[in-house]
């Protein structure tokens, strides 16, 4: 009983993390109760095209093809959090794996893998990814990994960092002395101990994944089928001057989840680090 | 004490060049295997949809040597490159080079007034919100900044599209020049200088909250370091604390993000460019990814890659200079 | 005769939201021209926040300060911060322990030094500064070339003999050491400390030296003051104290040192832990460690009387005169 206690005191004592968990559960409850919340069915092309706010029972208006588009934006809050959340933990693992390897075995190893860290660090990843969905294919599903393929490098920064001073610990250093093989003392020590900062940097991840999977949705690479912010302010650019509403609201939605994860992300860096410095108050 | 200086500065410069060169060339392969491992080809592309001659096709594949071996295709455009001969676009049978030469001025324009009015905004305003930490101007444009980070650029230019274009009618939304209207002189550069007020503003305010939340963080780390409690009780002026030895340090921090900034401004003035149909390189990446242009394709990424790469090494150059630590790396 | 720097009833507590600590609590102490001091205690005793304080070095709205603190003819705890400014480095100057954090990494050594000079001399010229700054370099053996150069090009040692300088630019008539040479490896402390006690034979230097090691007094300094939980427990000539400790915690600081030369005693720390000073204790600050305390000890504190030979001790057990 008292671990939760203390988890909903450190959550409770700093503002960002707690603005940060509220606004997750709200996305979550959204994403619950979809069903219930939804005006009318997301994909359902209605008669009414391009109407306004308020109009037949249009809470913010419809689209050329009639789609209510406030139940477009229920809809797209589990799309946003399916891709955050997927693509973020490809990410995470494969940063963790090449930074934690990378730091603790050293040597060439370490050389090799350290300059790919640079290169993915350097190299405007969204480029890249728009080349592999371009030339791969557009599902939702390829959206996630390629985000994930390409946005690891942060964390692997991380993790590197991470294992090159827990590599020096005593009780690193007397596993190697007992004799325990590398890999076991990867996953067993390194990773395990070293992997705060990194799921800090995941969930600040999270709100680049969902800004990137919008930006390759604009730019007509997203996933056609499936419905998302991102989309909807695609489809909106055409409308822009005759049917505002279509990319406003989906915009004000990206906004305020990706501020979520922000506070989210700040807010476990405090948390897990207490000698982070934010941009918010010492 | 000074000639070693130089000699490690020259040592430090050479080491950056040499490592630059050696990320580009990581990033050139990586991109040839990339493009020639994906499925679909120019030739595809030019033969169309419906026609299957397989004479014409193996006619157009010898012209443009994609019959050869992937090593061979490789060395050929290797060494092409590295002469300066980007190749010749499949799709338009133009040279990249051209292709390339046309539409980079407009993306730097874009790109390097938006990143260096950030830069200046950005950190002064956050230098500020150290000074007078937990003052109003602190929260508000904390706040501000924090909200302005969350924004899809592209989202922010098309609203203020609707703001200042549709409902305002003050400044136009398309292009880099009025069309059919020919200025020469300073009408031109007036012109352009209109068109730019939008794209320019979208793009320096989703880039300021990284140079702010750097400055403010590191004005505020200096401001508590011991060798301030040091020249205060020496009874310096606060003011000359602050702007002499509080800002030359806390400047360092900043003029890093600078070279990071850069990559993430890359996207976004792509993106930018193609909410205001700036006709810059944006829009030139697109057609050549669908159109799966290769030479075009490989020619841009690679400029891409120097340019970031270039800049890198000049802002590790910059940081060097500004910070004496650094040198003996 | 005026003494040079006259403490009464010094008390300096840090204001915080839950609670405040009294970090220095009713210190009377005086100083004259000439004077090398040390103050000694453990970390927390208040020592560095006395020093600090007096300084006004801490931040302002954070902490309280009573009593006087008397510096020619000022009362440093009241006057205003333009008048400080005034006393600041021209008349009182302090040496931070870790020289390497209390220069600027990015600036010259030279043009530190040139605008700490210009703070109080405005119109002095470049060569002026060059030139006096090349005169107190002498006085710790260094050379001139450090003018020249960024902190991080210089060890520990040198860049404190240059904290030293620095402290020395306008000739003040009092100078804190605040553990100076506590960051610092045994040997280049011990030359440092011989410096400074060279210097005071060509320039005259009052000093007052903040530590904790017994052995920075013992070297350096004529008289010693020492400091538990905020106050002033025993303060007389080192060659009496050190020799002779008559409070149970200097006793208990000084055969917690191992001595070089001599028989080898058994060391013996101090058990216990300090008493926390949100919330003092009403007797005897020390009494709860000391291996001889009394009821009375507990219930009452001690003040400083004065003893026979000149020192003052706060003790019950140590009888002595009303101070």
């Amino acid at each position: 009983m008292t671990k939760i206690k203390k988890v909903f005191r450190t959550i409770a004592g700093d503002r960002q993390l707690l603005f940060g968990c509220l606004g997750l559960m709200i996305l979550l409850l959204v994403i619950l109760f979809q069903g219930v919340l939804e005006t009318h069915d997301p994909y359902e092309y209605g008669s009414d095209s391009l109407v306004g706010l308020g109009v037949n029972g249009h809470l913010l208006g419809t689209n050329k093809l009639g789609q209510d588009i406030f139940s477009m934006l229920i809809a797209g809050v589990s799309t946003s959090l399916k891709v955050a959340l997927i693509s973020s933990m490809i990410s995470a693992i494969i940063g963790i794996l090449i930074g934690g390897a990378a730091g603790f075995l050293g040597g060439k190893v370490d050389l090799v893998l350290s300059e790919l860290i640079n290169v993915f660090m350097m190299i405007p990843t969204f480029f890249l990814e728009l080349m592999i969905i371009a030339l791969f294919g557009n599902s939702i599903v390829n959206v996630m990994i390629v985000i994930g393929l390409t946005s690891w490098a942060s964390n692997a920064k991380l993790m590197r960092a991470q294992a090159l001073s827990l590599r020096e610990r005593t009780f690193v250093k007397s596993a190697v002395v007992m004799g325990e093989s590398q890999p076991q003392i990867l996953f067993n020590y390194i990773i395990p101990n070293g992997i705060f900062p990194v799921i800090a940097n995941t969930t600040m991840g999270m709100s680049g994944a969902i800004l990137t999977e919008a930006s390759l949705s604009f730019l007509g690479l997203g996933d056609v089928n499936v419905i998302s912010w991102g989309q909807m302010i695609y489809d909106g650019k055409s409308y822009i001057t005759s049917a505002w509403w279509i990319a406003t609201f989906a915009g004000l939605a990206i906004i305020f989840t990706v501020i979520i994860f922000y506070m989210l992300g700040d807010g476990l860096n405090h948390a897990l680090n207490p000698k982070h410095v934010s941009g918010g108050k010492k | 004490m000074m000639e070693e200086r130089k000699q490690a500065m020259k040592k430090y410069v050479i080491r950056r060049i040499l490592s630059g060169i050696l990320t580009i060339f990581i990033v050139f392969t990586l991109t040839f295997i990339l493009i020639k491992s994906a499925p679909g080809d120019p030739i595809r592309t030019l033969l169309g949809q419906d026609n299957d001659d397989p004479v014409l096709q193996a006619a157009l594949e010898e012209k443009w040597g994609l019959n050869k071996s992937l090593p061979e295709q490789y060395l050929a455009y290797l060494s092409n490159a590295v002469q300066g001969d980007l190749g010749t676009s499949i799709i338009y049978e133009r040279s990249v080079n051209d292709m390339i030469g046309e539409k980079v001025g407009a993306t730097v324009l874009l790109g390097l007034t938006s990143a260096i009015l950030a830069l200046i905004i950005g950190t002064t305003m956050g230098i500020i919100a150290a000074r007078h930490e937990g003052s109003a101007y602190d929260l508000v444009t904390s706040g501000a900044t924090y909200t302005m980070n969350s924004v899809p650029s592209f989202w922010l230019g098309l609203m203020l599209i609707i703001l200042f274009s549709t409902k305002l009618g003050w400044l136009p939304s398309y292009g880099m020049t009025t069309a059919r209207k020919n200025f020469e002189g300073w009408a031109y550069v007036a012109d352009v200088m209109r068109h730019m007020v939008l794209p320019v503003m979208t793009l320096t305010l989703v880039t300021i909250p990284q140079y702010f939340r750097t400055a403010k963080s590191a004005v505020l780390q200096v401001m508590n370091e011991d060798f301030i409690t040091t020249l205060r009780a020496t009874g310096m002026d606060e003011k000359k604390i602050f702007y002499k030895y509080v800002f030359r340090n806390a400047i360092l921090p900043t003029i890093t993000i600078f070279g990071i900034t850069m990559a993430y401004l890359i996207t976004g003035v792509s993106l930018i460019e193609v909410v205001f149909s700036w006709p810059g390189m944006g829009r030139l990446v697109l057609t050549a990814i669908t159109q799966r242009d290769y030479p075009t394709l490989q020619g841009i990424y690679l400029v891409m890659s120097v340019s970031i790469a270039v800049v890198m090494i000049l802002v590790d150059i910059i940081y060097a200079i500004f910070d004496p630590r650094i040198r003996y790396d | 005769m005026e003494h040079l720097l006259d403490v009464r009833d010094l008390s300096i507590t840090y204001l915080n939201k839950s609670r405040n600590v009294q970090a220095v609590r009713h210190v009377n102490f005086t100083i004259d021209k000439g004077d090398s001091l040390g103050l000694v205690g453990e970390s927390g005793s208040g020592k560095s926040t006395l020093a600090m304080g007096m300084l006004r070095i801490l931040p302002q709205e954070s902490i309280q300060m009573t009593g006087s603190a008397l510096f020619m003819g000022k009362d440093l705890v009241t006057i205003s911060d333009e008048e400080m400014n005034k006393l600041r480095w021209k008349e009182i100057a302090i040496v931070f322990q870790k020289a390497m954090n209390s220069l600027s990494p990015v600036h010259r050594i030279g043009t530190q030094i040139e605008d700490i000079y210009h703070v109080h001399e405005p119109k002095a010229t470049k060569k002026e500064i060059h030139d006096r700054t090349m005169e107190l370099l002498k006085l710790v053996n260094m050379p001139e070339r450090v003018y020249k150069l960024y902190p991080h090009e210089m060890s520990g040692g040198m860049l404190q003999r240059v904290a030293i300088v620095i402290s020395l630019l306008h000739n003040p008539k009092l100078l804190v050491f605040d553990e100076a040479t506590t960051a610092l490896d045994v040997v280049t402390q011990g030359q440092i400390l011989e410096e400074v006690v060279q210097m005071e034979k060509t320039i005259e230097m009052t000093r007052i030296m903040i530590t904790h090691d017994m052995s920075v007094v013992a070297s350096s300094c004529k008289k010693v003051a020492v400091m538990y939980a905020g106050e002033l427990v025993e303060i007389g000539l080192v060659r009496d104290v050190l020799k002779n400790p008559l409070h149970p915690y200097t006793q208990g600081l000084m055969s917690s040192f191992p001595s070089l030369t001599g028989e080898k005693k058994q060391l013996r720390a101090i058990p216990g832990f300090l008493p926390d000073l949100s919330d003092p204790p009403k007797g005897c600050a020390f009494a709860s460690r000391c291996p001889h305390c009394t009821a009375q000890c507990m219930a009452q504190k001690p003040t400083l009387r004065d003893m026979p030979d000149g020192r003052r001790v706060a003790c019950h057990l140590v009888g002595g005169n009303e101070a």
